[in-house]
């Protein structure tokens, strides 16, 4: 998968277990992650926030000197980049709360160091797609800073429609997202009823990216739950 | 509240119930006193028989008037004098030896007329037609009342009956509202008791007025209310602190599984391991994984229990739920050993119920993990969404080993440890279906476990359908 350029991004972890900040740096710096500085409390973290200027920020709940919550509303005022909480606190008024004040994504202890990779590179994915200059899949390319497919060096412009459902299926690339996800991306918070016109656009998707688009490869169904965009290589 | 409607007409009914009777009874009692009296005051004596008697019998002689010895024995027994009144002179002409000394010797006719319908000198007087003249009895003075001026108007005589029924029923008719208006303050003043009983096992902190002649039952009452709210706030307490506790517990036990679960992951994919040592890495992860869902659900389940969870009851629809958790299960790369087959109808997209999504979701997890947990080897799990005209229904079985009968009895009819007051080794099963019981019963709906047609192990979650409002 292209995301080589993700792996540059700074990050700042935040946590007041030494051990946790132990575990989830190895977790980030063995998956390749170059930028990653840590930090145990409130102040350390605006310390680190100053010199970083982070572009990912993951967020213990409960620290020493104040809570996370009130740490993303500072860290927001000198920048605004993704902020993911990773927390003993499962309660859902916790996540709630933490959704509410605009987190990314919150992620309840203990957690599977694939399930922390997959969902730091979901946020950065969408928070930094226009970066990416080309999405590789097999047999074409998606440039979604300019909304078109470039497939054997034809560019192939993308509708809003097409490139909502595709954004939604690279956020989630190599894994299957529901019918129900996809519409919610195309049409919003009332997706209810749009479930033929999801399956004709992905249609007229697959006539763009595909080689042969009644023997999909790169944009998969998997029949009644959804659809799956498969990188070139995976 | 309700009660009180139908008690209160039934104390009001069996009220005036016991005054018709009573008042009945006492008209009878009257009556048959009214007769005794009477008949006993009445029927042995009269004045005018024994006038009209000794008249009779007084005779003239040759010494005189001369009236028989047991007459004059009977007059004197009763005090009684007599005077006979010549017909034509209005003198005296005879008189028994009692005659007091101030009862005139003559009178005239106005007399005669007057001492008939009333008295002679005080004395009431009655009298009877003798050969000669008129005999005239008097009695003592306080023995008979007169009435001088006896006449009826004849209308009133004749409208007596109709009268004495309206009177009779005027009176009915006042007895019964004097009898009501002092029995609806009485009833007032015992509907609050009433009521505040009614509401004790309610739970609801319960105030009477203490005033009134009921006053100390309703100190009573308030009394109670407050023992019952105390002990209520003391179980909460209990409850609360225990829930916290194991709150406390699971959130702590959170970031050292954390360690051992990321660094245990990270070796499983260290490609500078051998073979073995990755496959014990993994060992550590499915047990850990197994301490992770024990937490959360030990943490729900307590939750759910002592009504700590809050439900966030909106319109979903079902399909999109159990699509997303499917999808969840797949993503997370379980292994092949566990295949989901998706069997809603192509044809069904929209199934609306009211539901807490999130719990909705983990009802619907615990089950598809269930299948894994307890099919080792593998199995395919089958999960499908169906309707009929009042509930969705959910569906996940799978076609692994499944259950014996005996322990889908136990499974039906056992309650959980959790929910348990006793202390039963062989209710030590999962949590896993006790919180998506406990998540049905917020939802009205139902569980149903079964062995599955495909070989395993069924569960279908029955929700009632709702319209949808868009």
């Amino acid at each position: 998968m292209n995301d080589n350029y993700l792996l540059d991004k700074r990050i700042l972890l935040v946590d007041d277990e030494q051990a946790i900040l132990d575990m989830v740096l190895s977790i980030l710096t063995e998956y390749g992650f170059r930028n990653v500085k840590t930090a145990k409390n409130v102040r350390e973290a605006m310390e680190e926030a100053g010199k970083l200027c982070p572009e990912l920020a993951i967020l213990d709940v409960m620290l020493p000197d104040g809570d996370g919550f009130c740490l993303m509303e500072q860290l927001r005022k000198s920048g605004d980049y993704p902020i993911l909480f990773l927390t003993a606190c499962g309660e859902d008024e916790d996540k709630f709360k933490g959704f509410g004040l605009g987190a990314d994504d919150y992620m309840v202890k203990p957690f599977l160091p694939k399930e922390l990779i997959f969902r730091i590179m979901a946020i950065l994915r969408r928070s930094y797609k226009d970066e990416n200059p080309l999405v590789r899949l097999r047999g074409c390319q998606i440039d979604f800073s300019r909304a078109e497919v470039i497939k054997h060096k034809e560019h192939i412009p993308l509708t809003a429609k097409e490139y909502d459902l595709l954004s939604a299926l690279y956020r989630n690339a190599g894994r299957i997202v529901t019918i129900d996800a996809l519409c919610e991306a195309a049409w919003g918070d009332n997706p209810f009823g749009y479930e033929n016109s999801l399956m004709a656009h992905i249609r007229r998707i697959r006539e763009k990216i595909e080689e042969d688009p009644s023997k999909p490869v790169s944009l998969v169904t998997v029949k009644g739950l959804g659809y799956k965009l498969i990188m070139e290589g995976k | 509240m309700k009660n009180t409607r139908k008690s209160i007409p039934k104390l009001i009914r069996r009220f005036v119930g016991i005054m018709l009777l009573s008042v009945m009874l006492l008209v009878i009692l009257n009556l048959v006193f009214f007769v005794v009296v009477f008949v006993r005051n009445t029927s042995s004596f009269s004045p005018w028989d024994m006038a009209d008697e000794a008249a009779a019998i007084l005779q003239l002689t040759d010494q005189g008037f001369w009236l028989p010895d047991d007459m004059a024995a009977r007059l004197k027994e009763r005090n009684a004098w007599a005077i006979l009144i010549d017909e034509e002179t209005h003198q005296v002409i005879w008189h028994t030896d009692n005659l007091p000394d101030h009862i005139p010797l003559k009178y005239t006719l106005s007399d005669i007329t007057e001492l008939t319908r009333g008295y002679v000198m005080g004395y009431p007087a009655f009298t009877g037609k003798a050969k000669d003249g008129v005999l005239v009895l008097g009695f003592p003075k306080d023995r008979f009342w007169k009435h001088t001026r006896a006449s009826w108007d004849y209308d009133f005589i004749a409208g007596l009956p109709r009268n004495m029924l309206i009177i009779l029923a005027v009176n009915t008719v006042l007895v019964f509202l004097i009898y009501a208006i002092a029995n609806s303050t009485l009833l007032r003043s015992i509907k609050p008791i009433i009521n505040g009983i009614q509401d004790l096992p309610g739970g609801s902190p319960i105030h009477v007025k203490e005033k009134g002649v009921l006053s100390e039952l309703a100190e009573s009452i308030n009394k109670t209310s407050k023992i019952l709210q105390e002990q209520a706030g003391q179980l909460r307490k209990k409850e609360t602190a225990r829930a916290n506790w194991i709150a406390g517990v699971s959130h702590d036990i959170r970031t050292p599984l954390s360690t051992v679960m990321g660094y245990a992951g990270q070796l499983e994919s260290a490609e500078n391991l051998s073979a073995d040592q990755r496959k014990k890495a993994a060992a550590i992860i499915k047990q850990s994984k197994r301490m992770k869902d024990l937490i959360s659900g030990l943490n729900l389940a307590s939750r759910l229990e002592y009504d700590m969870q809050p439900l966030s009851i909106k319109q979903e629809n079902a399909i999109t739920i159990v699509r997303q958790v499917v999808v969840d299960f797949m993503n997370m790369d379980i292994e092949d050993k566990f295949p989901i087959e998706w069997k809603t109808a192509d044809h069904l997209f929209f199934c609306c119920i009211n539901a807490d999504k999130s719990l909705l979701k983990r009802a619907v997890s615990n089950l598809i993990q269930n299948s894994i947990t307890h099919n080792e080897n593998g199995c395919t799990i089958f999960v499908s969404v169906e309707e009929d005209s009042h509930d969705c229904r959910i569906c996940v079985e799978d076609d692994g080993t499944g259950i014996s009968d005996e322990q889908l009895y136990r499974l039906n009819h056992t309650p959980h440890y959790m929910s348990c007051e006793t202390d039963r080794g062989d209710q030590r099963h999962g949590l896993g279906l006790l919180i998506v019981k406990q998540i049905l019963n917020g939802h009205h709906g139902e569980v149903f476990i079964s062995h599955s047609g495909y070989g395993g192990f069924r569960v279908v979650l029955r929700i009632p359908k709702t319209l949808y409002i868009y």
